[in-house]
């Protein structure tokens, strides 16, 4: 028997009056991946999840959870999904024990070992009432919501608010454990850098619609970045506007700068055959680029 | 002064300065036409002790009674209360919400955002006096009686000088303190406690000077409606709540401002001291959160606790000996009082135990507590988990919708059978101490009755709740609906015609049998039963098929 996938959604969307909040969203998450979900805020990122949790309900298409029916088996699935909403709000006058306390009556008891566990990894203070707590120590108490069961799949919305980035690197490898075990992660995010750490692959959401569906390696090869070489003379920059993926070229005396989306030893072949390189840094685009990137091959290829 | 700090508070407040002035120059209407019909012998034949803390004057005549109870006490009450809210939220209550940051983000400093407050306060409190002084005007005309003699304007400054007291006094502790409950708390115990203090100290030889020690007592001891505006009391009011005034501005210059709490309750230092920690773990702790039901009641506790007190104890167990002693003026009140007032308490026979608790106990206030505990469980149930953004981790959980339905009803049940028994156990007990020999079983039975009663419309907020999310809409709209439903109840019996529509609304299902003196008619309380019940199915469907709210 070949696994369910963790998610499946075919055909989905939701409007709200004329507004198209998810259009059309075909979309697959493995077993035992961390899929990362990333788009800029108001993308649909939220609608997505909130559809398929059966918290609203999809004007058209469906989704399957664990191959269980969204709003069908709408109880059953939540036996074995866990989730963290986007600026999770908790009970403000209860502690965080006693909030997980509640939950975990909700679902029939947890292992306190593992949340101990959790919490120390987190280092979350669960005796504070949630009201007192500053937003990334409530986020933790969310977290440790989310993993307590130990569920087939995590649904995280915008988990990384708050938290320090000591936390953070805790908490993505306890999302990459998760995926050890063969569970999965669905991650969304606005931010690329959070993806590109912790995901297998990345779907990216603009306007309701999927953009595209890759592999971080791929993601990260096709992905525009700034470039800066650094050479011991003054150098001629149309050389570098024939190699392919470049573009935007800038010439400052020793310096080239440009944007570049090709393959590195193709460049470095061109930039060390006439001068001598002296320095080389690359920085990762930022998200907008990305999506620029993506939309351009979308318009290209209608 | 800071123009737009002055706007905010006084736009987000005005509403309800003017429904206070506005309501109060109505019950001004209502009871001066009352009294202008009835004898009024049986308020200035009451006892010294309760003509004292009505402010009633001696032998006074219908426009005495109207100023000086309506206007004098109501209308005091009523003013001071708002002043009183106005000035615990000003400085506290934007901490606690942690706005109070923010709003010192911009180059302001603390002491302008205190005036502003402050202006605004005594701005709407201004209003409002305005609104009562312009009714206390118009209603004699309207209604053709004598004022002569009278001092409108002298009970009017007294009312509004009085109130600027407690809203600058409970400025001053939520300034120092930061906590808004302590605020309006403090200030509300100090103003009832000299209410009552100033009512009843003069009555008893050797203390009755000690009376001046209340500020209650600057406020009407001198009978402003007779003999007009005592300026030295004025003075004295006006004194401290300057000095109030200067003492919340230093308070909250020196000190560090609160960041949003949760507060700090009772039961959370109980559960910090070692000794008690064990067994309030278990009631904090543990088995607060147990159940959905559970945790629901808890949080509804305090409202259970108060209008479960107040039914047992005011409402039931004083109303028996309270019944013996004013049985001979309540004759002359039957036979006097307009028919629409005897309507509104059921046409219920004063002369007898039954038709008193009838009026007292159960025409309104009965049901109204037992509403308050059922419609705010109903109307927050499922809309207030909504607004607050929790529902979302609550549906994250294996539970069908209908659940979180079902156990919020059973919250709502518990709530409601507990003011339920505790009226019982009140005018029960009220009929053994004063040996009024009412039927046990009758009084079950109404009590039964005014419980169904109340789980109807906390079953028709749960409704509200369920189909719109919003908290608003199903508390409004259940104290829209519940008040045209009591009015119609008790008009339509006026007309031989119409009489008979009242069974189409659940308050004749109440009283309508007569239960305290003829025992439970099941019909009617089956009626009840099915349309609570009929209530929560629909709430059931309502809510399943629906979005969840992200946001309030």
């Amino acid at each position: 028997m070949t696994p369910e996938p963790a998610i499946k959604t075919i055909g989905l969307t939701k409007h709200y009056g004329d507004v198209e909040a998810l259009n059309d969203l075909d979309l697959t998450v493995e077993p035992g991946e961390v899929f990362g979900f990333l788009g800029p805020n108001g993308a649909g990122k939220t609608t997505m999840i909130r559809t398929i949790l059966d918290l609203i309900r999809p004007t058209s298409g469906d989704a399957k959870i664990l191959g269980f029916d969204s709003h069908e088996d709408a109880v059953e699935i939540r036996n074995h999904v866990g989730y963290l909403p986007s600026d999770v709000a908790m009970y403000s006058n209860l502690t965080g024990k006693d909030t997980l306390t509640y939950f975990a009556n909700l679902r029939g008891g947890v292992d306190w070992g593992y949340v101990d566990e959790l919490a120390e990894r987190l280092h979350a203070d669960l005796s504070k009432k949630v009201g007192d707590l500053s937003s990334g120590n409530r986020q933790k108490v969310g977290i440790i919501q989310a993993f307590m069961n130990k569920p087939r799949l995590l649904i995280m919305d915008e988990p990384s608010s708050g938290l320090d980035p000591l936390v953070q690197r805790q908490f993505q490898a306890m999302m990459r454990e998760v995926a050890g075990e063969g569970r999965s992660v669905f991650l969304s995010s606005h931010t690329l850098s959070e993806v590109q750490r912790a995901a297998d692959r990345v779907g990216i959401i603009r306007h309701g619609a999927l953009i595209a569906v890759e592999t971080v390696s791929s993601l990260r090869s096709k992905a525009i970045r700034r470039v800066e070489l650094q050479f011991d003379e003054t150098v001629d920059g149309s050389a570098f506007e024939a190699v392919a993926g470049v573009r935007d070229v800038i010439v400052q005396n020793h310096h080239v700068t440009f944007s570049f989306d090709g393959h590195m030893d193709e460049l470095l072949a061109v930039a060390t055959r006439r001068y001598t390189l002296m320095d080389i840094s690359t920085q990762d685009a930022d998200l907008e680029e990305i999506f620029l990137t993506y939309y351009r091959d979308e318009e290209s290829t209608v | 002064m800071l123009a737009n700090v002055f706007t905010k508070t006084s736009r987000d407040r005005w509403i309800g300065a003017a429904i206070a002035g506005g309501a109060i120059s109505l019950w001004l209407l209502m009871g001066a036409s009352i009294y202008r019909d009835i004898d009024l012998s049986i308020y200035t034949d009451m006892p010294e002790f309760m003509r004292n803390l009505m402010g009633i004057p001696e032998g006074a005549d219908v426009g005495a009674l109207a100023y000086s109870v309506i206007l004098g006490f109501a209308g005091a009450v009523t003013l001071a209360s708002i002043a009183l809210s106005m000035g615990s939220a000003s400085i506290a209550g934007e901490e606690k919400v942690g706005t109070f940051g923010l709003l010192l983000a911009n180059p302001k400093t603390r002491t302008s955002v205190v005036v502003s407050k402050a202006g605004s306060m005594v701005f709407l409190i201004g209003a409002a006096s305005l609104i009562l002084w312009g009714g206390g005007i118009v209603v004699p005309k309207m209604l053709d009686f004598e004022t002569g003699g009278m001092f409108l304007e002298a009970i009017i400054f007294h009312l509004f000088v009085n109130a600027l007291f407690y809203g600058f006094m409970a400025m001053m502790i939520g300034a120092w303190t930061g906590n808004k409950a302590k605020a309006s708390g403090i200030t509300a115990g100090v103003m009832v406690f000299s209410f009552f203090a100033v009512g009843i100290l003069p009555l008893i030889d050797g203390v009755s000077g000690l009376a001046r020690f209340f500020p209650w007592y600057y406020f009407d001891s001198s009978d402003p409606v007779m003999n007009g505006v005592h300026w030295g009391h004025i003075g004295i009011l006006l004194g401290l709540s300057v000095l109030f005034a200067i003492a919340a501005i230093v308070g909250v210059n020196r000190r560090d401002l609160r960041e949003h709490t949760a507060g700090v309750t009772l039961l959370d230092r109980l559960r910090e001291n070692p000794r008690t920690r064990k067994l309030i773990e278990r009631l904090a702790g543990s088995t607060r959160v147990s159940r959905i039901w559970i945790k629901t009641l808890s949080e509804y506790q305090g409202l259970i606790i108060i209008a479960g007190y107040t039914m047992f104890l005011m409402m039931g167990v004083m109303m028996g000996p309270l019944y013996a002693f004013i049985d001979e003026a309540l004759l002359t009140f039957t036979e006097s009082a307009p028919e629409i007032l005897l309507a509104m308490t059921g046409n219920a026979d004063l002369s007898t135990p039954e038709g008193w608790f009838q009026t007292e106990t159960f025409s309104m206030m009965g049901p109204i507590a037992v509403m308050l505990v059922t419609a705010a469980i109903g109307a927050k149930a499922l809309a207030g988990e909504e607004e607050n953004r929790t529902m979302g981790l609550l549906l994250a959980s294996p539970i069908k919708r209908s659940t979180i339905v079902l156990e919020k009803t059973i919250a709502m049940l518990y709530g409601a059978f507990i003011v339920g028994f505790l009226t019982f156990a009140g005018v029960a007990l009220a009929s053994i101490i004063s040996s009024l020999g009412m039927s046990m079983g009758n009084i079950a039975a109404t009590c039964l009755l005014m419980t169904l009663l109340g789980l109807v419309f906390g079953a028709l907020a749960l409704t509200l709740s369920a189909a719109t999310g919003r908290v608003r809409i199903a508390t409004y709209g259940t104290i829209g609906i519940g008040l045209a439903l009591f009015i119609l109840n008790s008009m339509l019996p006026m007309s031989d015609s119409l009489a008979a529509y009242a069974k189409w609304t659940p308050f004749y299902y109440f009283l309508g049998g007569d239960p305290l003196v003829k025992g439970l008619d099941w019909v009617h309380a089956g009626v009840l039963t099915a349309i609570f019940v009929s209530l929560v199915a629909l709430a059931v469907v309502l809510f399943d098929r629906r979005d969840i709210k992200q946001t309030g």
